[in-house]
């Protein structure tokens, strides 16, 4: 399994997720788009970018959500040709978290759906009190967020 | 109930209390969808009517059209029947 993780408290529930929603790709983040495990990519820079975009629509979608109807939307699916995206918000304690994965028809909606609700347990019932609540101040985000990748893909 | 084949979606429903609708719709879904590809893969054709045993009942799927129809019965219900009545429905989603 193509899994690495940056924080040691995701493995367990991103490596339960992703093996029982049978997705072919996934990526848990921070709100201000680190990244703090992730299933299926090749590359840190596909990561970044994955990471960055996930950010953005979340970020977006809920401000959306807030203008109409008046609370920010918490998932998004969208179904393409052959492959599908599915964004949802796990919430840890304060804060959430964001899980962008990617799925095929070996997977389906209503699983990504199912697993994706007993991941936001299985995170709500683990999280380390020290786990940063907030997003990373600006000056330490470029520095986490190269550490983090590194982590996961053994590159300095 | 009602489900969509591909995405695994609750189209309709009558359950009684104390059944998770959405997790049940999305995991059936998943097996008829699968079990449709081990018959054709094992040359077998269409799968018309797909039954799972359970030590507390049955569960029973028959699907057309990208929708499945789903039966949650006792482990006493009478098949033959149940098996009839859902092909008939099934003819409402032609």
């Amino acid at each position: 399994m193509r899994l690495s993780v940056a924080e040691n408290w995701v493995e367990a529930p991103l490596k339960q997720f992703v093996g029982e929603a049978r997705v072919q790709l996934a990526v848990l983040l921070n709100p201000s788009g680190q990244v703090l495990g992730q299933y299926g990519f090749a590359s840190s820079v596909d990561v970044m970018t994955a990471c960055a975009l996930a950010a953005a629509t979340t970020a977006s979608s809920a401000e959306l959500g807030r203008q109409v109807d008046g609370k920010a939307f918490s998932g998004l699916h969208y179904a393409g040709k052959a492959r599908q995206i599915f964004l949802g918000q796990v919430p840890m304690g304060a804060s959430l978290l964001i899980l962008l994965t990617v799925f095929d028809d070996e997977s389906s909606l209503g699983l990504v759906q199912l697993f994706f609700a007993e991941l936001c347990a299985n995170i709500a019932a683990i999280v380390p009190p020290e786990a940063p609540t907030g997003p990373a101040l600006g000056e330490d985000f470029e520095r986490e967020l190269n550490r983090n990748l590194s982590v996961m893909f053994g590159r300095s | 109930m009602v489900v969509g084949e591909g995405d695994g979606m609750v189209v309709d429903s009558n359950l009684q209390i104390g059944v998770n609708g959405d997790a049940f719709a999305a995991l059936t879904a998943s097996m008829y969808r699968k079990a449709r590809r081990a018959a054709a893969a094992a040359g077998f054709g269409e799968t018309g009517f797909f039954e799972l045993d359970a030590e507390g009942g049955r569960m029973c799927a028959a699907g057309r059209n990208d929708l499945v129809i789903v039966v949650i019965a006792e482990p006493r219900v009478n098949v033959g029947l149940l098996r009839v009545e859902m092909l008939k429905a099934l003819e409402a989603f032609a």
